[in-house]
């Protein structure tokens, strides 16, 4: 290896950092496309548990002895440790943590912690603590002389019992493994879950030696190597060696199980030596320190590389899913928001006496000197005439209820429709929606948010200052007016007139999904909040609706005059006020029921634009380019790698 | 017949009993979705329990079952006694199940569909009473495909009666194999047998621990099938664990077992089924309860508005309420010169009031005007008019269209997470049938109230009129009508007349003129005004608070309906379909508990947490 390669391997760690992280933000922008977690994904995980702490690090080698339980795997790596560091037991599924040996000084040097990054270390102290049952995963590593300066091998717990957990700290170290010792049986050298996890291996092309443990020699010489190829074919696995290992239990005990190697493929005139004949016998851990470091290093790093970037089940699978499932996610949200479009044809508007009397107080307060006194005077004399009548009125009537207060009334009465539509709406979009569609929907259809959306919108309602809210809008309406217009006291004075033709009728369209308007829905309104609000609001007010068109035109061209221009910008006060309160609705509602449900949606919708998604593809193509510059790609780092 | 002949039949028909129930609990469905998912899982079920009842007396269908190279088919030819099933190093070595039959059993009579199966038969003393099947593996497939042993084996096990679980050391954990059981072994008996005795440890302790929290298991035996079969064709009988294992096979397998097996087999698919069902159950139920509870509260909420409203418009009414306590006064005394002042003011007030009674539609009105006069009042008007009058009614008395919107809209919530049935009717956009209902329900209160009221009228006007109270004003009246008549008497008679006839007076009064009768009948009229008022006056005294007490009264009555009648109905019968299918569910577990000592020997999946200690084995049985 060169320094080129060296570098080489330096740009393919910073792009694999990178990766790390954009994939994981991609992830997260994701979340309403229900995506599988990423620790489910196998090249996630050899990303996270091998490729980020190893990429780029000084060579080391991780050796692990794997196979399902109860084979003798830590029969096998006490022969390689040379004592009994891991404890045996006659029961399955014994081992429950890996136990790691660790050359010496090397936990000086690095950092075992990044080394397994799942896993909770602690120092050896007796073979027995493997053994015990926990939940945390945890990693008894202990130092020995007895191991090459960068090599550490592992005992790891099984693949196939029922205890799962076990099986995911063996995937964890098979991933940071880069030779496997797998120990196989006849009774499970076919197993599927055994097949499983050597496939995967085979797919980040480890090093894997085999142990045909508890043969019965010589009787089963002439059947592993149909065990082997039906293994080889099932997995995809090449073993760079194999070895036989008699049932012999008072040998595997006092750690003198012998290890016979056998060639493999099998030359055509090969022939089964003699039992216990002394020139096939092996020491495994000889073997293994045997073996060319750098090169076995390389060829798993580069495995797992390439299983990352593979089209068929790496990042650019995952990176497919994810935008067909935001395809999908946008196209029904499309076909869905044309349909889910709430319209209310009759929101309430006030009476115009309010506003008629509403303008009087802000004209009031702009009167200055005799004008106002002149004004203030007939008030008063109306208000002294009135009197005895209102009273007499009251007697007869009780109370009048005000204007306002009836308002409130019908006001309440169309929250209360908007919202009942707009959980029909929702449980539409529930019942025909697809899956990504419903689950997030059916959230929000929950009885206790419906009838607590309607409680706190009670409350608040019953808390709205109309007057205030009036005075707002036609206080902020008529300054506008009279900066347009100078015709301001033609339309006092016509006050009643103006008010007495204007019978608005109010529409207000909210689009639940946050989709913009479909189509034809009230266009010129809309424009301008259609892009990103969630909920629009659209006060169409018109009296006809030729009218408003007309109007809008006459209030805008300084030439307008007359009562129908005055008609029209009456209209448009109580559009002012309606959106107002269509507003507070909307606010409300996003409040208190969606929340940022649909900006998810269309984030989700919009994943492929997003720029976490740009960034993973373009560091995908960056990582292929670098793996096809660097040298030695070619996948065939067979047997010839290894000495033996 | 014999007396276990009897018993036999007897058994049979308490499942028969049992399957019938189940069967009437399947059609009688609620219209809720739960209810129906429970109800396709045990239609399904009891299609099989039919399959099943039909071979309850053929011969036992007894499977190995175990991970490969765990020796299945080294068993099953120790079992047999010679060389059957192919035995190998190979793994899977037995790809097709091999069926093993005597030659004296009907193949057709098994009711088996015997296509996948390979089959030999063999003159074996153990296959006079089963049938023996040498299953494949499932623990080499990774998937269910078609064609794989996997596929395969689940295809087998629903036909089987007893599994051999057949495991080795290197194999009791596992996953796959444990996994697959639990899904297959529910409806089958269990015998536990590890192989390879030869060269593995005995771990049936740590197996039986692994297995205790899914299974009964009351036996495990160790057995080493190759020296068995070599001892057997030697000639010997077979030693050790496998003596028992085959023992316990011909003695607990025979003919007078195949009902009893297939029985238990049978209640443990029902158990099984029904106790799914009950956690299927009992996670959906909180929210019907949820609903139920809404319902209930909103009728509460209901009911304390009808109230208020009542009782503030009672007071009101005040001319009202003095009517019809004149009116019961009345009737009460009878013809009395002060009771016929009483009856024309009160058929006065009730001519006048006659007017506004057309324009009196309050219910409070209606109330307290009573059950006859509103009747004559409600006939005075045309059906359609009433109809929508009484709509109108229950809009002016407390119960607005917001509120009924407001109810459906949090009984629609509550709906959809219970999953019961939307009505077909419910157009969600129309309020009428929901105004009907609160019309209804406002009937139905006012009726109580109407009841209620003419109570009070009653006992407000019996307080009010006892013989001293009638006397006084008796008296009171009539003293002004004495004084009247006596004056008049004494000018017509006396002083006009005859006094100065008979010279006792010298100049004769003059007759009384109007001026005289003017003002006399006015000061009539005025007295007994104030004798009226003062008595009504009296009558109405402590009406405000017997008014309260009274609605203290409707607020605590209990309205027997609510706004939604048919989902009230709907939600009482989930209930009672719960609780039927508890009934169901203890049943069978009484049943389950009550025949679990036959089988002692075999062991089978628990269904619940109900333990089945294993019993001491009995020896023989017939």
């Amino acid at each position: 290896m060169t320094a080129e390669s060296d570098s080489s391997f330096q740009n393919l760690a910073a792009a694999t950092r990178n990766l790390f992280a954009s994939v994981r933000r991609l992830h997260d922008q994701s979340k309403i496309l229900q995506p599988v977690p990423l620790e489910q994904h196998e090249w996630f995980e050899s990303l996270r548990q091998k490729l980020i702490p190893q990429l780029g690090e000084d060579a080391w080698l991780v050796a692990a002895v794997v196979g399902g339980t109860n084979i003798g795997k830590s029969v096998t790596f006490n022969h390689l440790a040379g004592n009994q560091a891991s404890a045996t037991s006659p029961l399955a599924s014994g081992t429950k943590h890996p136990v790691c040996l660790v050359p010496d000084r090397f936990a000086e040097r690095h950092d075992l912690r990044q080394v397994f990054p799942d896993f909770r270390l602690h120092e050896w102290t007796e073979a027995a603590s493997a053994l015990q049952e926990s939940d945390q995963h945890e990693l008894y590593w202990r130092s020995t002389t007895q191991l090459p300066a960068s090599l550490l091998v592992l005992d790891t717990p099984d693949i196939d019992s029922d205890a799962r957990v076990n099986w995911v700290r063996a995937d964890a170290v098979r991933r940071s493994a880069d030779v496997l010792i797998a120990v196989l049986t006849q009774q499970k050298y076919n197993d599927a879950a055994v097949k499983e996890f050597f496939r995967k291996a085979a797919t980040e092309d480890k090093a894997v030696m085999i142990v045909f443990n508890q043969c019965l020699l010589p009787d089963d010489e002439q059947y592993w190597p149909i065990w082997l190829s039906t293994f080889c074919q099932e997995t995809g696995i090449q073993p760079v060696a194999v070895y036989l290992a008699p049932a012999d239990r008072r040998a595997a005990d006092s750690l003198e199980l012998p290890f016979y190697e056998r060639p493999w493929p099998l030359p055509d005139d090969w022939k089964a030596p003699p039992p216990d004949d002394k020139a096939y016998r092996r020491n495994l851990s000889d073997d293994l320190a045997r073996l060319k470091f750098r090169e076995v290093r390389v060829r798993t790093l580069k495995g797992s590389l390439r299983h990352l970037i593979n089209r068929s089940d790496g990042v650019p699978a995952w990176l497919g899913r994810l935008s067909a499932t935001s395809d999908e996610l946008a196209s029904a949200s499309e076909r869905l928001s044309s349909e889910a479009v709430l319209k209310i044809r009759d929101w309430p508007t006030p009476p115009n006496s309010s506003f008629v009397g509403e303008i009087r107080i802000w004209w009031k307060s702009r009167q200055q000197g005799w004008s106002r006194r002149i004004n203030s005077v007939y008030d008063g004399i109306g208000t002294g005439i009135t009197w005895p009548f209102r009273i007499a009125r009251n007697a007869l009537q009780g109370e009048p209820i005000s204007a306002i207060d009836k308002y409130r009334e019908r006001e309440w009465s169309a929250v209360l429709t908007t919202v009942e539509e707009l959980f029909d709406k929702l449980q539409w979009l529930a019942e025909s929606g697809n899956r990504l569609v419903k689950p997030q929907i059916e959230r929000v259809l929950k009885a206790k948010s419906r009838s607590e959306l309607i409680t706190s919108l009670k409350q608040r309602h019953q808390q709205i200052d109309f007057e205030s809210e009036l005075s707002d809008v036609v206080d902020e309406q008529m300054n506008a007016f009279r900066e347009d217009s100078p015709d301001m006291f033609s339309f006092y004075r016509q006050l009643h007139n103006v008010s007495a033709a204007v019978r608005p009728v109010t529409s207000v369209v909210l689009f639940s999904l946050g989709f913009g308007p479909a189509g034809e829905t009230v266009a010129p309104f809309v424009a301008d909040a259609a892009a990103s609000a969630v909920v629009h609001v659209v006060a169409d007010v018109a009296g006809g609706a030729t009218a408003a068109v007309a109007g809008e035109a006459a209030v805008s061209g300084a030439a307008g005059t007359g009562v129908g221009m005055l008609q029209a910008w009456f209209h448009r006060l109580h559009g002012a006020f309606t959106s107002r309160r269509v507003e507070w609705l909307t606010q409300l509602i996003r409040d208190e029921l969606l929340g940022t449900l649909p900006e998810e949606f269309q984030t989700a919708a919009s994943l492929k634009q997003s720029d976490a998604f740009r960034e993973v593809e373009r560091i995908l193509d960056e990582l292929r380019l670098l793996l096809d510059a660097s040298p030695g790609t070619s996948g065939d780092a067979g047997t010839e790698e290894v000495n033996v | 017949m014999s007396d276990a002949d009897l018993e036999h039949i007897a058994l049979l028909a308490e499942v028969d009993v049992l399957v019938g129930a189940l069967g009437r609990w399947v059609d009688d469905c609620p219209s809720w979705n739960t209810a129906r998912q429970c109800r396709a899982l045990v239609k399904r079920l009891l299609a099989r329990v039919e399959t099943l009842r039909f071979r309850l007396e053929t011969p036992l269908v007894v499977a190995t079952y175990g991970g490969t190279g765990t020796g299945k088919s080294s068993l099953v030819n120790a079992l047999v006694g010679r060389e059957i099933a192919e035995v190998g190093r190979q793994r899977p070595t037995t790809t097709t199940p091999t069926l093993l039959i005597h030659p004296d059993i009907d193949q057709d009579s098994l009711g088996l569909d015997l296509n996948p199966f390979l089959i030999r038969t063999v003159e074996a003393p153990l296959l006079r009473d089963i049938v023996l099947v040498d299953c494949p593996d499932p623990d080499t497939s990774e998937a269910a495909t078609a064609g794989s042993n996997l596929a395969m084996l689940r295809s087998i096990i629903p036909h089987c009666d007893v599994l051999l679980y057949v495991s080795t050391q290197q194999k009791y954990r596992n996953d796959r194999i444990v996994t697959e059981l639990g899904d297959v072994a529910s409806g089958c008996r269990l015998v536990f047998v590890q192989t390879h005795a030869d060269s593995d440890t005995d771990i049936r302790d740590d197996w039986q621990r692994c297995l205790q929290p899914g299974f009964d298991v009351p036996e495990m035996y160790f057995v080493d099938s190759v020296r068995a079969l070599a001892e057997q064709q030697e000639g010997r009988l077979p030693s050790g664990d496998f003596r028992s294992l085959l023992r316990m096979l011909s003695d607990q397998l025979g003919t007078s077992r195949r009902v009893e097996i297939r029985r238990a087999n049978l209640i443990d698919l029902l158990h099984e089924a029904l106790t799914r069902c009950r956690s299927t159950y009992d996670s959906a139920l909180p929210a019907v309860t949820e609903l139920q509870e809404t319902l209930d509260q909103q009728r509460t909420q209901i009911r304390e508005t009808l109230t208020t409203q009542l009782c503030d418009e009672l007071l009101v009414n005040r001319n009202l309420w003095e009517r019809r306590l004149l009116s019961a006064v009345t009737d009460a005394w009878g013809f009395s010169p002060f009771s016929a002042v009483l009856r024309f003011y009160n058929g006065l007030g009730a001519f006048i009031a006659s007017l506004t009674f057309f324009r009196a539609r309050t219910s409070a009105q209606m109330a307290i005007v009573g059950a006859v006069q509103g009747a004559r009042w409600a006939r005075s008007r045309a059906k359609a008019q009433e109809a929508e009058a009484s709509l109108e009614r229950v809009a002016a008395f407390g119960i607005r269209d917001q509120h009924l919107q407001e109810s459906r809209m949090v009984v629609s919530g509550h709906l959809h997470s219970s999953g019961i049935d939307r009505e077909e009717h419910d157009d969600r956009r129309d309020l009428t049938v929901l105004r009907k209902h609160a019309a209804g329900l406002e009937g139905e209160f006012l009726n109580d109230a109407r009841r209620a009221i003419d109570e009070v009228i009653e006992e407000l006007a019996e307080r009010n009129c006892g013989w001293m109270t009638r006397t006084w004003y008796e008296v009171l009246f009539l003293s002004y009508m004495a004084f009247l008549l006596g004056r008049v008497g004494y000018n017509f008679f006396w002083s006009s007349f005859l006094g100065p006839v008979l010279g006792f007076t010298d100049n004769p009064e003059q007759l009384l003129k109007i001026e005289f009768y003017v003002p006399a009948l006015l000061f009539l009229v005025i007295w007994s005004a104030v004798l009226v008022t003062s008595f009504t006056w009296k009558l109405r005294r402590g009406l405000v608070s017997r008014v309260r007490r009274f609605a203290e009264s409707m607020a605590a009555s209990r309205l027997v309906h609510g706004l939604f009648p048919s989902l009230e109905t709907t939600c009482q019968a989930i209930q009672s379909d719960s609780d039927q299918l508890n009934e169901l569910l203890q049943q069978t577990r009484t049943f389950r508990r009550e025949i679990a000592d036959d089988s002692s020997f075999l062991g089978s999946r628990r269904t619940d947490s109900l333990t089945e200690a294993g019993s001491a084995p009995r020896t023989e049985t017939s």
